[in-house]
């Protein structure tokens, strides 16, 4: 067998294999968009201004609803230590007291 | 019948494979290097992109304006006496009073939100049995009584017991009688809520009865949010007023490249690609100068050499690429992101499950690609050519 045959099955399987995660993908999506319908309500009825990602910090829990000197208020002084901080950006809106 | 040039391009293709089986050990782990960076680099990007687009759908019915009360840039309880000084503005619908805030469970260490708020009065307040896998939220009429999220009915411990107690802050034991729980297609949101009354919240917290969290409003018109906010601001200078477009901005933006995880991820990338840039165009073992001066002796021309480097490259670079790409999708979507979910999380206790679609935009796709495959390409290609146009009896030698 020539040494691009063997590529070719390779690439085909690669092909098979994306194509069935686009599948994956499509069918998640509508599972999902049934989720998101309940969630909205959640968020209309209850006032919910965040996602439940990160509990350990409140900054990170309410990031929408923190300002950007959460992370420093636990003293003079003190430096952002919690894991997840690592993960979230600074606030949008630096204007917001 | 395969035209002549395709043909001839197999035939090197043919002859690139050959190539790179011959050095397998180091193409392959170059390969696999390569892909285990870019598979970083897509989990993050995937997992990254698909929290900010659940944000995007959920997040839109968030309240239109929240007022904060600041002392000395913390923010305490708002007093209900600023609802009245609020009614003298023009355009406001609604003013809802929420108490809210954190439960630290030093049994299991785990953070939970306390939220109390009259439902009845929200948007959509009348379909929220919807967000229940049973029992209902909890009424007026009933003190005493909680609805929890899926992680607090489990860390809790409680099976089939209805009743749990909570501390308050001179440690007196409040009791609690669940009436219902969150779906799991809320988790998401509601994964950490204890949801109560008003009364029962205030009394957990020991806060005054005329005192709130913070005030959701409600305007008539959303075109005039902005103003009716800046009006706001201007009433009570000791607030902080944050509209719904700043609660939505924040997930556009809170996800990015600026982290410090996603900066410490795209340096690690970046440092490989520089040290295997360097490596390769620090020039080519004395074997691949050999084998190159023996195919040029044999009649092959620089075009065909440049084009053997650009094949094994091309091969190795998309190999790597597809299969971190493909591994980066299955990590994020069949496996939680378990790889990046722990520093995400953090020192948390509740690990709400992540059900996400990984984000795949072209946009992303191609950023990653011209991070990794491109510099690649660059970094053989470059060197083989300069090796091609030396004599070739000077090269065996």
């Amino acid at each position: 067998m020539r040494p691009s045959n063997i590529l070719l099955i390779i690439i085909l399987f690669f092909l098979l294999l994306d194509s069935a995660l686009y599948l994956h993908a499509s069918r998640l999506q509508a599972t999902l968009r049934s989720d998101h319908a309940v969630q909205a309500i959640a968020v209309a009825g209850l006032g919910l201004t965040d996602l439940c990602v990160a509990t350990e910090a409140r900054y990170t829990r309410h990031p929408a609803l923190s300002d950007a000197m959460a992370p420093f208020m636990d003293h003079p002084g003190a430096i952002e230590h919690f894991p997840s901080g690592s993960f979230w950006a600074a606030p949008a809106d630096k204007n917001v007291r | 019948m395969i035209p002549k040039g395709l043909e001839k391009q197999l035939n090197i293709l043919d002859f690139s494979l050959s190539s790179l089986w011959r050095r397998k050990l180091k193409n392959i782990s170059i390969m696999l290097v390569f892909a285990l960076v870019i598979f970083l680099l897509g989990s993050f990007q995937m997992l990254t992109g698909a929290l900010t687009q659940s944000a995007d759908a959920v997040l839109r019915n968030t309240p239109e304006i929240t007022i904060q009360k600041m002392s000395a840039g913390r923010q305490e309880a708002i007093p209900l006496s600023y609802e009245e000084k609020l009614r003298s503005i023009f355009g406001i619908r609604a003013i809802i009073p929420r108490v809210w805030g954190y439960y630290f469970d030093e049994s299991n260490l785990a953070n939970f939100t306390i939220l109390a708020l009259d439902t009845t009065s929200m948007p959509s307040g009348n379909q929220l049995d919807r967000t229940l896998s049973y029992g209902h939220f909890p009424k007026l009429t009933e003190p005493g009584t909680a609805l929890l999220g899926g992680s607090v009915h489990e860390i809790l411990g409680l099976g089939k017991r209805r009743v749990f107690s909570l501390f308050r802050p001179d440690l007196s034991l409040k009791s609690f009688e669940v009436v219902g729980l969150f779906s799991g297609q809320t988790d998401l949101l509601t994964s950490d809520l204890i949801v109560m009354n008003l009364d029962d919240a205030r009394d957990l917290f020991a806060m005054a009865p005329n005192m709130a969290t913070d005030l959701c409003l409600y305007v008539a018109n959303p075109a005039e949010i902005e103003t009716i906010a800046k009006k706001i601001a201007g009433l009570l200078p000791d607030t902080r007023v944050l509209t719904k477009s700043q609660i939505q901005k924040t997930y556009q933006v809170v996800f990015s490249w600026r982290s410090g995880f996603a900066s410490i991820c795209l340096l690690t990338a970046l440092v490989a690609f520089v040290i295997l840039a360097w490596d390769k165009a620090s020039g080519l073992s004395p074997e691949e100068k050999r084998e190159i001066g023996i195919l040029k002796i044999l009649g092959w021309e620089t075009a065909d050499i440049l084009a053997i480097r650009f094949w094994e490259s091309t091969l190795v670079s998309i190999l790597a690429f597809i299969i971190g790409c493909t591994a980066a999708y299955m990590h994020v979507a069949f496996f939680d992101a378990s790889l990046l979910k722990p520093v995400m999380v953090g020192w948390s206790v509740i690990h709400p499950p992540f059900k996400l679609l990984p984000s795949l935009k072209l946009a992303d796709l191609l950023l990653i690609f011209s991070f990794s495959v491109l510099p690649y390409l660059g970094a053989t290609v470059i060197p083989a050519w300069r090796c091609s146009t030396v004599p070739p009896d000077s090269v065996i030698r």
